[in-house]
């Protein structure tokens, strides 16, 4: 039986005692969609979290924006939260979507091969 | 086994100079990805998963020159994304040539027939094809979730043999992969003249859409064991015996997660090629700050639990090859009898 594919996209988070900043940023690294990365001071950044570093003598991301441009490298102590507002581009391709399609005669299409737009 | 001799002999030399040298951890495969598009949505893949503008971007063929020199190992595996559909293909498999690096082309072949009549590439003892086979034609086809994709690569295998390239098959085998189907592919592939074969079980990746069909542990020393057992003596595979029968259950290493290094948009891949816990900005911070300890088996790490690929073990099983009597001994006692 396959599990229902869960996903953060739309994600809001708010960091609190329960979820802190640095567990957003583990999964905003781990989220393969767009994110908006919201700092301190109010700034909306918008693109893909492509690395962070927590063991660093000063902890960071790096994101790529939504254009390509980058990376850049943000500090942890900038960020206020990140929100989940790109696609998530790992959802919705499960095996059984694949299988079912196959079974209608569509997989021959292959809607999922990516980047030959 | 059927590496050929020279490049067997460029591994051997380069490992026992890591040895003399006192070096604890070195790689042996480049791992290099240019880009990550591809022309496939295979179910058991991981790597394509991303937004728009990190598909459309790539590396360019200095980036990827520089992490050649800067890491020093004597093969470079280009996977990807489609390899063949990075634009500079053909002048960076030119340059790695020259430089003496043997080069693995990881590719699906679809374009391969194509490519070769635009003459991209020339043939070179230092450049391989390796074709992603997952079995026969409809294993194959369902695990890159295309039909018709075994017949062309088929079609461009054929083609670049008759042009004197060499070509070798690499195969991922997942849950429910039959003994006896990929012994009567394995008899194809030779029937078809490729140089040897390469197989792995599959990784279960967190973002590949098919998280059911990925072997355990004992499930794949049971296959392997089944798949490997009495080989034919036609059989050529391209890979060190000894991760063979490690894979069959007759050895049980730990992973050498630093042996096959990956360098790709966001930079060196730490730790290894199938995990991505973050990046390092150079192969001296991959290698110096990685905290190794937290991977492998013996670290208890659910994530390495069950891994059994080759990325990760080739590398064990070739240092104990030439780190060991034991192991040489084995090896070519295995390469002279042919039997694992």
């Amino acid at each position: 039986m396959t599990e229902p594919e869960t996903t953060l996209e739309g994600w809001a988070p708010e960091p609190g005692p329960d979820l802190p900043l640095e567990r957003i940023i583990d999964l905003a690294f781990d989220y393969r969609g767009n994110t908006t990365v919201v700092l301190t001071d109010g700034t909306e950044l918008q693109g893909y979290v492509s690395n962070r570093n927590a063991d660093a003598g000063e902890p960071f991301i790096q994101m790529f924006d939504a254009d390509g441009a980058g990376p850049r490298t943000i500090p942890y102590s900038r960020i206020r939260t990140i929100k989940f507002t790109g696609r998530d581009t790992a959802a919705g391709n499960s095996y059984a979507l694949w299988r079912g399609r196959r079974e209608t005669g569509g997989a021959g299409r292959d809607e999922r091969a990516r980047g030959e737009r | 086994m059927s590496v050929p001799a020279a490049q067997m002999w460029a591994v051997a030399a380069y490992v026992l100079r890591q040895k003399l040298r006192g070096r604890r951890r070195y790689p042996l495969v480049l791992m290099l990805e240019p880009l990550f598009r591809c022309n496939l949505a295979c179910a058991g893949c991981g790597k394509i998963q991303y937004p728009a503008q990190i598909l459309r971007k790539q590396l360019s063929v200095e980036q990827c020159l520089r992490a050649v020199e800067e890491c020093g190992a004597p093969i470079v595996s280009i996977p990807g994304g489609e390899p063949l559909m990075y634009p500079e293909i053909g002048r960076l498999v030119d340059e790695l040539v020259r430089r003496g690096k043997y080069v693995y082309l990881c590719t699906n072949a679809i374009q391969l027939k194509e490519k070769l009549e635009a003459g991209l590439f020339t043939p070179s003892g230092h450049l391989s094809f390796s074709v992603h086979l997952d079995g026969p034609r409809a294993e194959h086809d369902e695990s890159v979730c295309r039909e018709g994709v075994y017949d062309q690569a088929v079609e461009g295998i054929r083609e670049a043999l008759r042009r004197g390239f060499r070509v070798t098959t690499n195969s991922t085998l997942f849950e429910g992969a039959s003994p006896l189907r990929m012994r009567e592919f394995f008899d194809e592939m030779m029937d078809l003249g490729v140089e040897g074969m390469m197989v792995s079980p599959g990784y279960s990746y967190s973002k590949a859409p098919d998280q059911e069909h990925f072997l355990r542990k004992s499930r794949t020393h049971e296959l392997f064991a089944r798949m490997l057992s009495k080989p034919k003596w036609r059989w050529r595979f391209n890979q060190s015996p000894l991760f063979l029968r490690f894979l069959m259950g007759k050895h049980d290493y730990e992973c050498t997660p630093w042996g096959n290094p990956t360098f790709n948009l966001f930079g060196w891949q730490r730790p290894c090629y199938l995990l991505q816990e973050g990046y390092a900005h150079s192969f001296q911070d991959l290698m110096e700050n990685t905290r190794w300890e937290r991977y492998g088996r013996k670290s208890g790490n659910a994530k390495c639990r069950d891994c059994m690929v080759h990325c990760g073990f080739e590398a064990t099983a070739v240092n104990e090859t030439f780190g060991s009597l034991r192991g040489f001994v084995e090896t070519v006692a295995v390469t002279v009898t042919g039997r694992l």
